[in-house]
């Protein structure tokens, strides 16, 4: 037996199938089947091709999310220690995509987000936020699971920084966010000492206004301030906040039933298969529709808590803890976006919006997790 | 396994790579995070779903009213003289215009080929639009489009967004020219008149009156606007009519005016302007004349020359410098009408003149001078010795019906003013002293209508003045004025009484006064008749209105025999019709600065009615330059002619 699990004391050890979390991956497919149906709604009027086309947003997000599934399974029968051994492969390319786009990248709604690969737009930062993860488990893994040292702490900060003001001039100010919640809930599970995080918020905050004159990009700031009083540009920055808002509200208890939310469906809400996906659900399914969909992301993330918690090394377990932050940050924001709690931001709701680099990405993680829990430490104990 | 996961604890190894992160923190935060995210969505949902509800509703519906057929205007025998038309204009809403600056200017383009408006021109306009923030509101590229270009506009719209062909009730006034300053017009409002209305229920789209009877019987000629709803999607398209309310048409209103006396009066005024050149008097250049029933008070001619086609109100963007000309031609006025307007009424006054005296008791109708000069020389207050001129001498034995039929300003001066010392014969004025006599003088001018608006139901006419010691104390209140210039002299009071100096009446005002000596009422001018409906059923009858005249009808009818000899055998012999039964009194007024021979420019009037014994018809003409027995009386006679031969 030693001989066997001689590796595997190092790594993780693979234990079979019958470990695999189908709780977790049940209520990602909610997730996914409760986005077709949306995309359904938002795009049956425009679209008028063949059901079977790639070009229907439908079969085309579908396809993807087979293809998804298909990634999640290969990412769970690797050892996530191969992934975070060659972490800093995988970070350098994404960082050198993130340094492309900014050159040469497709341009929608006043950013730069991806390029174009034929029929597919693919989005380096959803792929960028998985390698940072990667390489911030790898990296307090190596120093111990230990970020009470300041050094390791700001090591740690180095890791992240490139990504943040990459995407953060991109400008993607949500994924932005995105990152830094990352990286915080990371240093906080490996435990920081709080003196430590005190100094570095007085810091962040003592630099915040230059990075805001300097750095916050005009429309970021018309974002902000249309969320704070959205009638006073009713037709421009703060048309989609208003209408966003007419559609969530409308929505009432029950909803207006699938295709017939007049918000979507008469066009006044933009974008709304997309960053504005959860007021055409909130619009159509109303207050019962959202709280389904909250209760299928909170089973999803406490699966995702649950991996961190039986994750058999300290790697595992930043990984788990990353990958849920990353999924719960950028559901909250998105949705708080269209509950006008937050600035327009681009980004997607996961595993709902339509979009297959989002989706994929996703199913990656949800494949790490799954590697994660198929070699908990249960195992490698006995 | 619990769907939540919390439960499994695996027992820890002593291995320092041994996970040790605090994971309840993080199962906190997501409950906490969609705790935020639901509560949120509590509130939008169920506490101010409704509020949304509407909104949405608000959002997606559209209003659109339906503005109503105007009324029609028709002369007193139904002759319509108003047609009711489109207007159309090209209209853009910039936040329906496709997204793409390429897609956007090809559009402009199109427009440009279509409408001859450049591209650069409406794009530039665009912009300006859509950074005042009025992105959504439709604004007007070119107005008054031809029938062919608004059908190319309106099969343009099928296939773009953004651009659409909006008709807006315009008026065609087709009952000519001289009907111009009767009808008015009607127009856009103006933002003055917008706040106002607002409240009336007015849009802003709605034309109403400008002026003259479109503007007076706006309310009765306006309807009730009609409205659809529709469903609009964000491109502004609509996509189903859900419910409608038709339009209410407006009420015709049938005017008194009767068209072809209308048109007659205004063309043989035209033809009258020219002065004869054996007369000392420049050629005339502007004339009115009413008609006015001496029954009911309403009005069946009124007449302005020159006059203008009112057309071009609704043509301005074409017609503009036509415009422009009428707008600034100061010598001849021609949008002002005359028969509304102010001028020295001269010698027509001293009807009022005669009433007044007798109604006082100051003469009786057989009260006579010999009246050997032209000259009456009074001695005023400060010892120097005035000239009092008539016209001529009238000679000897000259009661009041000589003094009216020939029109003697010495008698008129004896009757109000008296004589107090002088040539002739004394006699006492009608008051006690100059004030006094002034003030019952100016009493009898406003019981006549004088120096107060008519109330005819065409807006804007002059209120004239009837001069008195008050009105000269005001008027000449001023630090360049002197005590001597506001006093008010035996003779301001005598100058009054012959229609000189001072005192301003309009043609409407002295025909007015004319009714009321005929018939001791005063009436209300009127040019509406009545009010129908769209079926031509009558729903309102405007009403005679008048109130009596404080003088005695024998007093009146003493008036009226001088008027009466006029025209038989005095200076209004030239108003004389044969068969026709007419009282009349000319007018020549003098105005401007004496000339080098001693004689002054001067207005023509005449005023009259017949059958003198029993009134029906007043008609008064009035010539800017001219002798009124000369030139206002023959005018006068042929409108009494045709009356005579056409009216039914």
């Amino acid at each position: 037996m030693a001989a066997t699990f001689g590796p595997g004391r190092q790594r993780g050890v693979f234990r079979g199938w019958d470990r695999f979390d189908y709780v977790l991956v049940l209520s990602a497919v909610g997730l996914v089947v409760f986005g077709l149906l949306l995309i359904y709604s938002g795009t049956y009027r425009t679209y008028e091709g063949p059901p079977a086309s790639f070009a229907n947003p439908v079969t085309k997000q579908a396809i993807f999310a087979i293809f998804g599934i298909i990634v999640m399974l290969a990412v769970s029968k690797i050892d996530y220690h191969y992934l975070t051994h060659y972490s800093p492969v995988l970070y350098g390319i994404s960082l050198l995509s993130l340094v492309a786009i900014l050159l040469m990248g497709h341009s929608a709604y006043g950013s730069t987000r991806w390029f174009n690969l034929g029929p597919i737009q693919i989005q380096p930062s959803e792929f960028a936020k998985l390698a940072t993860i990667l390489l911030l488990a790898k990296f307090f893994s190596a120093h111990g699971g230990d970020a009470k040292d300041l050094r390791t702490l700001i090591f740690s900060l180095g890791i992240v920084a490139p990504c943040f003001a990459l995407v953060f001039i991109q400008p993607d100010l949500g994924t932005s966010i995105v990152f830094v919640s990352v990286w915080l809930g990371v240093v906080l599970v490996a435990g920081v000492s709080r003196r430590h995080l005190f100094i570095l918020a007085a810091v962040g905050l003592a630099v915040l206004p230059f990075a805001w004159t300097f750095f916050v990009a005009d429309y970021q700031i018309e974002r902000i301030s249309v969320l704070v009083d959205p009638e006073e540009d009713p037709l421009d920055a703060g048309y989609n906040v208003i209408q966003s808002q007419i559609a969530v509200g409308s929505g009432q208890l029950t909803g207006k039933g699938l295709t017939n939310g007049e918000q979507t469906q008469l066009g006044y809400l933009k974008v709304a298969t997309k960053d504005f996906i959860f007021s055409l659900q909130a619009e159509e399914l109303g207050f019962a529709g959202s709280m389904v969909m909250f209760s299928l992301f909170i089973v999803l993330l406490m699966r995702g808590i649950r991996a961190a918690q039986i994750a058999g090394d300290i790697s595992g377990q930043l990984v788990a803890v990353g990958i849920v932050i990353l999924i719960l940050m950028q559901a909250f924001i998105n949705i708080a976006v269209n509950l006008s709690l937050f600035p327009v931001t681009g980004i997607p709701l996961p595993l709902v919006s339509q979009g297959g680099s989002s989706l994929v990405s996703i199913f990656v993680s949800l494949g790490l997790l799954q590697s994660i829990i198929m070699r908990h430490r249960a195992y490698r104990q006995t | 396994m619990s769907a939540l996961g919390g439960g499994f604890r695996s027992p820890s190894t002593p291995s320092r790579n041994r996970p040790h992160g605090n994971l309840a923190a993080l199962r906190i935060a997501v409950i906490v995070l969609f705790g935020i995210l639901t509560a949120q969505l509590f509130n939008m949902q169920i506490l101010q779903g409704s509020d949304y509800a509407r909104r949405s509703r608000e959002n997606h519906l559209t209003r659109k009213e339906i503005l109503p057929p105007r009324g029609l205007i028709l002369d007193r025998n139904g002759t319509p003289l108003v047609r009711n038309v489109g207007i159309y204009t090209a209209v853009i809403t910039p936040t329906f215009l496709p997204e793409e600056p390429e897609a956007r200017y090809a559009l402009y383009l199109r427009l440009e080929t279509l409408l001859g408006v450049p591209a650069l021109e409406i794009q530039s306009r665009v912009k300006e639009k859509e950074a005042d923030g009025k992105g959504d509101i439709e604004f007007p590229i070119k107005e008054g489009l031809t029938k062919e270009q608004a059908l190319a506009l309106e099969e343009m719209t099928a296939d773009t967004s953004g651009v659409a062909l909006s008709i807006q009730p315009g008026r065609e006034y087709i009952g000519g020219d001289a009907f111009s300053h009767i009808l008015g017009y009607i127009g856009k409002q103006t933002p003055e008149e917008y706040r106002d209305l607002k409240g009336e229920g007015y849009s802003l789209n709605e034309p109403v009156g400008k002026g003259g009877v479109e503007l007076t019987y706006q309310e009765i000629l306006r309807g009730q606007k009609g409205a659809t709803a529709a469903e609009q999607d964000a491109q502004g398209n609509l996509l189903k009519a859900l419910k409608s309310r038709d339009a209410v048409p407006g009420d015709n209103v049938r005017l008194a005016i009767d068209v072809d006396l209308q048109n007659y009066i205004a063309e043989m005024l035209v033809d009258s302007l020219p002065n004869p050149v054996t007369m000392n008097q420049k050629n005339a250049t502007q004339a009115a004349a009413v008609v006015m029933s001496a029954k009911t008070g309403e009005v069946l001619a009124l007449v302005s020359v020159p006059t203008y086609d009112n057309n071009i109100f609704a043509q301005v963007a074409q017609r503009g410098a036509e415009y422009e000309e009428l707008a600034t031609n100061n010598a001849t006025r021609p949008l002002t009408n005359k028969a509304l307007s102010q001028a020295l009424p001269g010698s027509t006054y001293k009807l009022i003149t005669a009433a007044a005296a007798l109604q006082e008791g100051n003469i009786t109708p057989s009260t006579s001078r010999d009246i050997p000069s032209r000259i009456l020389e009074i001695k005023g207050e400060n010892g120097v010795i005035y000239p009092l001129v008539d016209w001529r001498a009238h000679g000897s034995g000259i009661d009041l019906t000589q003094a009216i039929a020939w029109s003697s300003n010495i008698y008129m001066f004896m009757a109000v003013c008296g004589i107090p010392n002088g040539s002739l014969q004394p006699h006492k004025a009608i008051g006690k002293d100059v004030d006094s006599s002034a003030s019952i003088f100016a009493y009898y001018q406003r019981a006549f209508g004088m120096g107060q608006p008519t109330g005819i139901d065409i807006p804007g006419e002059d209120i004239g003045r009837v001069p008195d010691p008050a009105w000269k104390a005001r008027n000449y209140a001023g630090p360049e004025y002197t005590d001597n210039d506001r006093d008010w002299f035996y003779a301001d009071t005598c100058f009054t009484a012959i229609g000189q100096q001072d005192v301003l009446a309009t043609p409407l005002q002295i025909a007015r006064m004319t009714a009321a000596i005929a018939t001791g009422k005063l009436f209300t001018p009127h040019v509406a008749k009545d009010i129908l409906d769209a079926d031509g059923k009558v729903v309102r009858t405007i009403k005679p209105d008048w109130k009596s005249v404080p003088v005695d009808e024998a007093n009146l009818a003493a008036v009226r025999r001088g008027m009466h000899e006029s025209v038989l055998a005095g200076a209004g012999l030239r108003a004389q019709v044969p068969g026709m039964d007419i009282a009349g009194k000319t007018g020549t007024a003098e105005f401007g600065t004496q000339r080098a021979d001693l004689t002054y420019d001067q207005h023509a009037w005449f005023t009259g009615y017949y059958p003198y014994n029993d009134p029906e018809y007043v008609v008064t003409v009035y010539f800017d330059y001219g002798v009124g027995g000369d030139k206002a009386a023959p005018a006068a006679a042929n409108i009494f002619s045709w009356m005579n031969q056409n009216l039914k």
